[in-house]
């Protein structure tokens, strides 16, 4: 392999690439340049210290997994094994009027059905127990699933899932978390508040931060809702012995919380739940919490059998968590020289259809929302909110990388206002080694400008080259509102 | 996805028969690669309860060049249409336009008839063989019959075939074989994505006058089926061949296209993409052109 | 019900199906072969990858009645009683895997192009692996386990023929 070469100049390209390769209005995204690092691995001598970065480093799983050998849960079968479907929502809020199932029931094939009320305890979840196993009253969002069924092959228990009849009383949905916010919009799990957490932070007086500040600036960002999408889809296998102890074989993460909720939504004794959880496909933070666990165990209880259950690809979508969407408003005073002097924020975390790991993400968000910078003066307020949408919850940062495209491009806008490079005026607030958290933590191993500078150099930083040049300086309190989509 | 039968069709005129037979007592479709109809079972409401399987009729798969023209198979691959010679020397277009389609799994299933008998209006195929003045040769119980392939399509998903026809070759009439064409598409990736725009452009040089003959330009993905972007082909027609021209055709091709907005983009944008694609197609042409002199 | 009968990985299998199953159902569900994997279903990620008569394809779009008589070679057949092969040997020692669930799929898909190309450039690789979706990776050291795999099969080739 030839390291030198740049992979962008290629040999062999169709004419639609070189086409696409010419600058002008049209032009591809830039592709990083290909990382050389030493492919020569150094024999670590014994009795002497071997750096390790720099060096291959395999993994145990790595065999297997090329052989096409590692037992996913979806791999795995077992005799007389059943398998199960279920029947979704799909409207965003409703009342459930009646559900029929006697269809599905008399078809060949179906060998048990349930409903929420087959549930011993119907609601669950991670921190707020808002989640219902299968929604029995209301539809909180499209996803929610309301009948399962099991049958000899998934075909027939899809085509069972089509022949229930459901009766639904379609309501109004909240599906902007602005409007969620206001105090007079009806509650989504009315009498629930449709704030179901905040957390403020307060620093300092920003009052008088802003006060004796020569630039104020404000930004307006959103995110949007991410799926994981694991390549694996979430699968569930559960059984019982003939002692009445529940073995469930799932794509769980964390399967002591599993066996928690396994054990409060069916009523029986946590020692009576084992949970198998083997090498997952891909988590995310999607597979951290229970999906189809309670509703197989159920069936599998009904039927006698083991029952299986794995999401299609939609059902992905639909009916597993997704990372929260967030709106941030931020407002920063400045001095000219680019010291910040005082910084207000607000953010609104979408909280889906159900809390799951809100509280969390809420919690991250806004310790982590003013930034890795040094503000004497600081209020941030966080909200999340119920909507009729799918279910917020765990995703790869808990709300840390929303809240840091709001304050990283908050702090570019503010440089282009000052006429300043970026990365100086980074410089200048960035954390230092004792530096005070908004939470008051005194901050240690703090290598923040020292890792800018090297990453500088690295790629060769050059603000002359950089769109910082534009801006102009503006009368104190002129606010430059940036709206901005992730 | 939901029970139906199966039949295997062994050529052209089986698969006509059990077509026939079968779309008189049951909601038939046809299976050739499976890259859409299977795509579409997986989690549709509207199944089939029979699927004609004319994957084996080896009579469809050949790509000849007779003296009607150059006749393509409709069972031929994507990943096929990229590595045969007649089509790589002649039609470079057709081999780009292919060569954006899918991933390499679905290019080796997928099938150029199939890709047209869908009829998505971002389907790829299209704007090429629309600039080259196809034509459809269908079969039907009482054989052959001919139409240009611009009036095949009616709109999105519809075509003209009767439920006991199939479409079994295209021909690129004999006047346009080595016909300088060039295409591109903008997708929101490079690969496995929906196109925004397709445009292709196709035209010979009067290398005396230094002028435009014939020029026809395809446009996909912008209005409900493949059109041709007539009025810019009228500006083209016998005008001299210089940049200015080519990108003024561009802004015309643009006020041709009819686009939607949508989630991948507003219209606005993809008329800009029309301009500047038609633009590029028209130099990728006359380069071609030059090249082959 | 169908009845196929193909070859899978040099031998010859045959099962009984309903019409409407897919060449992947088949392979895992009754000859037992569940290295491919179903992410899908429509043709999209690519975990279904198998190489059928010479080419990659995606087998969720593929009924098992279409393969019939075939010669289909799944992530099973690539190793060999004596050794594992180059590629997977490669994405082993580069560490190119971490969920493992994409792996079949890219494995076979990086065979059906080292076949044709034994000596594939970069962008090659990029279009070869276009059918296959990864989510823990980035891909990267995939496509360096590619290009010593590529290394590795070219000097077993010299070796063999002489």
């Amino acid at each position: 392999m030839d390291k030198d070469k740049n992979p962008k100049v290629a040999e062999k390209v169709s004419p639609v690439e070189t086409v696409l390769k010419e600058p002008g209005i049209l032009h591809e995204p830039v592709a990083a340049p290909l990382v050389t690092y030493p492919i020569e691995v150094v024999i670590p001598k014994a009795r002497q210290q071997t750096p390790a970065v720099g060096q291959r480093a395999t993994r145990l799983d790595g065999r297997l997994h090329g052989l096409g050998q590692t037992g996913y849960i979806d791999d795995m079968t077992f005799p007389g094994m059943l398998y199960a479907k279920i029947r979704r929502a799909g409207v965003a809020s409703a009342r459930i009027k009646s559900i029929d199932t006697s269809e599905a029931e008399a078809m060949p094939g179906v060998m048990a059905v349930l409903t929420g009320k087959d549930v011993p305890n119907n609601s669950f979840g991670p921190s707020i127990k808002d989640q219902p196993v299968l929604a029995y009253e209301r539809v909180f969002h499209a996803g929610d699933g309301i009948v399962a069924v099991a049958a000899v092959t998934e075909q027939i228990a899809a085509e069972a899932c089509q022949k229930v009849k459901i009766e639904f009383e379609v309501l109004t949905p909240v599906l902007d978390p602005l409007e969620s916010l206001k105090l007079e919009t009806p509650g989504v799990h009315a009498p629930s508040a449709n704030i179901y957490q905040k957390k403020f932070i307060k620093k300092g007086d920003v009052e008088k931060g802003f006060a004796m500040s020569d630039h104020i600036i404000e930004g307006h960002f959103t995110t949007q809702m991410v799926e994981h999408v694991p390549m694996e889809p979430h699968a569930t296998i559960a059984m019982w012995d003939a002692n009445g102890r529940l073995t469930v074989y799932s794509t769980l993460g964390r399967i002591t919380l599993g066996r928690a909720d396994l054990a409060s939504t069916l009523g029986i004794p946590i020692s009576r739940v084992r949970i198998v959880a083997t090498i997952v496909g891909g988590n995310f933070g999607g597979k951290n919490e229970i999906t189809t666990e309670p509703v197989l165990a159920l069936l599998s209880k009904k039927t006698g059998r083991p029952v299986k259950s794995v999401f299609t690809r939609p059902d992905e979508f639909i009916a597993s968590t997704t990372r929260h969407p967030l709106i941030m408003d931020y407002k920063t005073g400045v001095t000219k020289d680019g010291r910040i002097q005082a910084r207000k924020l607000r953010l609104v975390l979408d909280g889906g259809a159900y809390c799951s790991w809100s509280e969390t993400t809420l919690s991250k968000a806004c310790i982590l929302s003013a930034g890795p910078y040094n503000i004497e003066n600081l209020y941030a307020e966080a909200y999340v909110v119920y909507t009729n949408k799918t279910m917020t919850g765990a995703m790869r940062g808990f709300g840390a990388p929303q809240v840091c495209f709001a304050y990283e491009s908050h702090m570019d806008d503010i440089a282009t206002l000052l006429n300043m490079d970026p990365l100086d005026i980074r410089l200048i607030n960035a954390f230092h080694e004792g530096s005070i958290s908004p939470t008051g933590q005194k901050l240690q191993s703090v290598v923040v400008k020292e890792s800018l500078l090297r990453a500088a150099e690295r790629f060769g930083w050059n603000p002359k080259g950089s769109t910082a040049g534009a801006g102009k300086i503006l009368p104190k309190e002129i606010t430059s509102g940036t709206t901005v989509r992730a | 996805m939901r029970a139906f039968e199966l039949y295997s069709a062994k050529d052209s005129h089986d698969a006509v028969a059990l077509l026939a037979k079968h779309s008189a007592t049951s909601k038939v479709r046809i299976i050739a690669g499976g890259t859409d109809l299977l795509a579409d079972l997986k989690f549709s409401a509207h199944s089939p309860n029979v699927v004609v399987d004319i994957s084996r009729a080896e009579d469809l798969k050949s790509i000849i060049a007779t003296e009607d023209g150059l006749r393509i198979g409709a069972l031929v691959t994507h990943s096929q249409i990229m590595r045969s010679v007649i089509i790589k020397e002649m039609f470079p277009a057709l081999v780009d336009a292919a060569h954006t389609i899918g991933a390499v799994q679905t290019r080796n299933l997928g099938t150029i008839g199939g890709n047209l008998v869908t009829a998505v209006p971002s389907m790829d195929s299209g704007a090429t063989l629309i600039a080259l003045e196809a034509i459809a040769s269908i079969q039907g119980p009482e054989g052959r019959h001919e139409v240009p392939l611009l009036d095949f399509f009616l709109g999105p998903r519809k075509t003209i075939l009767k439920p006991d026809e199939l479409l079994a070759e295209i021909i690129i009439p004999k006047q346009n074989l080595g016909k300088p064409t060039a295409f591109l598409k903008f997708g929101l990736r490079k690969g496995q994505a929906l196109a925004l725009v397709n445009s292709a452009a196709s035209f010979w040089v009067d290398w005396e006058k230094h002028t435009f003959v014939a020029p026809r330009i395809g446009l996909g993905a912008v209005a409900p089926k493949v059109i041709r972007a007539t009025q810019a082909e009228t500006f083209l027609e016998g005008r001299k061949i210089t940049p200015e021209v080519m990108a003024e055709a561009g802004l015309i091709a643009a006020s041709d296209a009819k686009p939607i907005s949508d989630f991948r983009a507003s219209a606005g944008y993809r008329k800009n993409l029309v301009a500047v694609l038609t633009k590029r197609v028209l130099e990728g042409a006359y380069a071609l052109a030059q090249a082959k002199r | 019900m169908l009845t196929v009968t193909l070859k899978v990985n040099g031998e010859t299998r045959t099962a009984v199906v309903p019409p409407e199953t897919t060449l992947l159902r088949m392979l895992r569900d009754q000859l037992n072969l569940t290295g491919s994997k179903l992410g899908c279903d429509v043709g999209d990620c690519g975990a279904c990858t198998v190489i059928v008569d010479g080419k990659v394809v995606n087998s969720c779009l593929m009924l098992a009645g279409q393969a019939e008589g075939r010669d289909v070679q799944t992530i099973e057949g690539l190793a060999t009683m004596d050794r594992v092969h180059p590629i997977q040997r490669a994405f082993e020692d580069c560490a190119s895997l971490q969920c493992g669930f994409c792996g079949p799929g890219v494995i076979m898909s990086a065979k059906a192009l080292l076949d044709e190309i034994p000596n594939p450039t970069i962008p090659q690789i990029r279009d070869a692996l276009g059918g296959n979706l990864c989510r823990c990776t980035g891909y990267v050291k995939m496509i360096e386990a590619i290009l010593i795999a590529a290394t590795a099969m070219r000097g077993e080739s010299a070796q063999a023929s002489r």
